[in-house]
């Protein structure tokens, strides 16, 4: 009963997020082309993984990742310019060991998430931003001593609810920026064989039944977040980032996890798009070719 | 909706909704967050010590193995049983000998525990009974020389008789077959007035390369048995059993008397091979009954970093049958001592006659 309580509670505040903030957004300021400026990010990483799938092994697996993202952000003309969009992929490789150190497991998992960002100004420095973003994944977990349950795919859809916090200062006369987010998948759905299904049943004889399931955090309690510091260093903003991603599922009897802490470094650009209308040529003095 | 000014009234209440739903957004991202931190997702992780070891192989095998009721084996009393020789102070040997003999109470040659200087693996399916195999005089009074009197392709040797029968002998079916090198074989074979499959010895391979094999001797789609798959840990939640069907193939097929030569070592693999075979309009399985292993194995491990291989989906007969400790032959028959003194293979002659009749 408590749980039906809290998940009556916690769709009411999903649906009082999404439905409510267009009827907030008040007047703008001129946002015509402030939408033309696009903050592009693409960042490498190092880190530790800690992987547990219950269809390979009862063992944690923890070692190495290596991961790499591209992030951008940009307003949006929607809510009358309090909008922004985000688009940011990541990709990351796993090595890891099991505590016997006699067995390793290698996994990869492909991670796009698109979308917009209601932002609350509470200063000229400061602000809150608040959204939900499409959350798509794929990729594996290979046992390489494993023999008909070598491998589990990796495959979910989520929509999360994501939120971050962007701080501006200034130490003597260099500025920084300090943000935090916060993603966190609220439904979706998800691929995974039967408890001891194989994938020769599935994949060879057709029996598909109960292999994609819905999701929710009672199910796949999950979240990504970031936490990340641009700092200004010769002429480049370099971005340094610690990023958890912890994933989790409880589905079809089978349980999963995947912690991992990575940082992460990049430079950031600030573009500024300039359409040419009707493929009109650009004026000369913009044309670099 | 145009731009419209607001009053003071309300800029205030405007600003304090504003405030109500940033407080209410960072309420609801905390709420989830919370429940996200405080549901961590786990295994429970035994020591690396004699009993947290015994433990972890107790509870795999009691969550995943799937002959416990079809083999009417008590795995609670085999707990109390084998934990009683679990030792604090016991070398890895002694917990490995303990532990591989928890294991044989199952009876099921899919089951192995797999350590760096040992595989435990139980035998009596085959060990308890006649070989009838010989494989000196298959070799030397059958197949003859390979550069001059037989060929081989992707595992398998295969001749054609002076009585114009054709011979194939498969050793393994972890060996992949081709599409291609079966078409040269049915091809080189095709002026035979029938065909022996000797698949005795082949302790198995991948289901793949059995219908692969198979798919060739029949020209219509055919059900041959079904598979299951646990769906939880109880002993008895089991999905509903999925068909197996065998496709003819599209490429060269058989069409004469085929006979399938069998012993108690034709077990995993080769049982799901003879039980696709003895389906077919034109297939006498010949020999002993095979030795069984019909359920799907998966692998595990332990704290340790041992290798446990278990039955985890059962596959059954077109009848919905075990068929975890064999089948029998149409035609049941043992090598005989007189035969095997001229060196003779008593199957390979019986086989012969049966296909020149």
């Amino acid at each position: 009963m408590k749980r039906n309580n809290f998940l009556e509670r916690l769709i009411g505040e999903f649906l009082f997020l999404f439905l409510l903030i267009p009827q907030q957004i008040q007047a703008q300021t001129d946002t015509v082309k402030t939408n033309r400026y696009i903050m592009r990010t693409m960042m490498y990483g190092i880190g530790t993984s800690n992987i547990y799938d219950s269809y390979l092994s009862p063992q944690n697996y923890k070692g190495i990742d290596f991961r790499i993202s591209r992030e951008a952000m940009r307003f949006t003309k929607r809510g009358k310019g309090k909008v922004s969009s985000q688009n940011f992929l990541q990709a990351n490789f796993s090595y890891t060991h099991n505590r016997a150190n006699n067995n390793n497991t290698i996994s990869g998992l492909i991670n796009w998430n698109y979308g917009y960002h209601h932002q609350f100004p509470i200063s000229e420095n400061f602000k809150l931003l608040a959204g939900g973003l499409l959350d798509m994944n794929g990729g594996f977990v290979y046992n390489l001593q494993n023999t008909n349950n070598p491998a589990s795919a990796r495959a979910f859809i989520n929509m999360d609810v994501s939120g971050m916090a962007i701080w501006h200062f200034k130490i003597k006369q260099y500025s920084f920026v300090l943000r935090y987010q916060l993603n966190i998948p609220v439904i979706g759905i998800m691929f995974s064989p039967q408890y001891d299904e194989s994938y020769y049943e599935i994949f060879t004889l057709g029996n598909t039944s109960n292999i994609i399931k819905l999701t929710s955090p009672y199910n796949q309690p999950s979240l990504r977040q970031m936490l990340s510091l641009d700092a200004p260093i010769g002429h480049s903003r370099i971005r340094f980032s610690y990023l958890a991603d912890m994933e989790q599922s409880r589905i079809n009897n089978i349980k999963t996890h995947t912690y991992s802490h990575v940082f992460m470094v990049g430079i950031v650009r600030s573009l500024y798009l300039i359409h040419s209308k009707r493929g009109k040529p650009l004026p000369p003095s913009l044309r670099v070719y | 909706m145009g731009y419209r000014k607001l009053n003071k009234k309300q800029k205030t209440m405007s600003l304090s909704s504003y405030n109500i739903m940033k407080n209410k957004i960072i309420l609801l991202l905390l709420i989830i967050s919370n429940l996200t931190i405080q549901s961590c997702i786990d295994g429970e992780q035994y020591d690396n010590t004699p009993q947290g070891n015994f433990e972890q192989l107790w509870t795999t095998i009691d969550e995943h193995y799937c002959f416990f009721d079809y083999k009417n084996i008590n795995w609670d009393s085999i707990h109390t049983v084998f934990s009683q020789k679990i030792e604090t102070s016991m070398s890895n040997k002694d917990l490995f000998e303990v532990l591989s003999d928890m294991l044989y109470t199952l009876k099921d040659g899919h089951v192995n525990l797999i350590s760096s200087y040992q595989c435990s693996y139980y035998d009596a399916w085959y060990q308890d009974y006649p070989h009838n195999f010989d494989e000196d005089i298959v070799n030397d009074d059958y197949l003859g020389k390979a550069s001059t009197d037989y060929y081989t392709t992707s595992g398998i040797k295969y001749k054609i008789f002076d009585d114009n029968i054709g011979y194939m002998r498969y050793e393994s079916f972890a060996n992949d077959v081709g599409n291609g090198n079966l078409d040269e074989i049915l091809e080189y074979l095709a002026i035979c007035n029938g065909l022996i499959i000797d698949v005795r010895d082949n302790s198995g391979g991948t289901i793949t390369n059995a219908t692969k094999i198979a798919q060739r001797f029949t020209n219509e789609k055919l059900l041959i048995g079904y598979i299951e798959h646990k769906t939880g840990t109880g002993h008895n939640n089991f999905s509903s059993p999925t068909a197996i069907n065998l496709k003819p193939s599209n490429s060269v097929r058989w069409q004469k008397k085929v006979v399938v030569l069998t012993n108690r070592r034709c077990f995993s693999a080769t049982n799901y091979f003879v039980n696709t075979m003895r389906y077919l309009a034109n297939v006498t399985i010949l020999g002993d009954t095979t030795g069984g292993g019909s359920g799907l194995p998966f692998s595990s491990e332990l704290p340790n970093g041992w290798t446990v291989r278990f039955s985890s989906s059962p596959i059954l007969d077109a009848d919905k049958n075990q068929i975890e400790f064999g089948i029998e032959p149409d035609i049941k028959i043992d090598l005989s001592t007189g035969d095997t003194m001229n060196h003779l293979d008593t199957m390979i002659e019986t086989a012969r006659k049966l296909l020149n009749k």
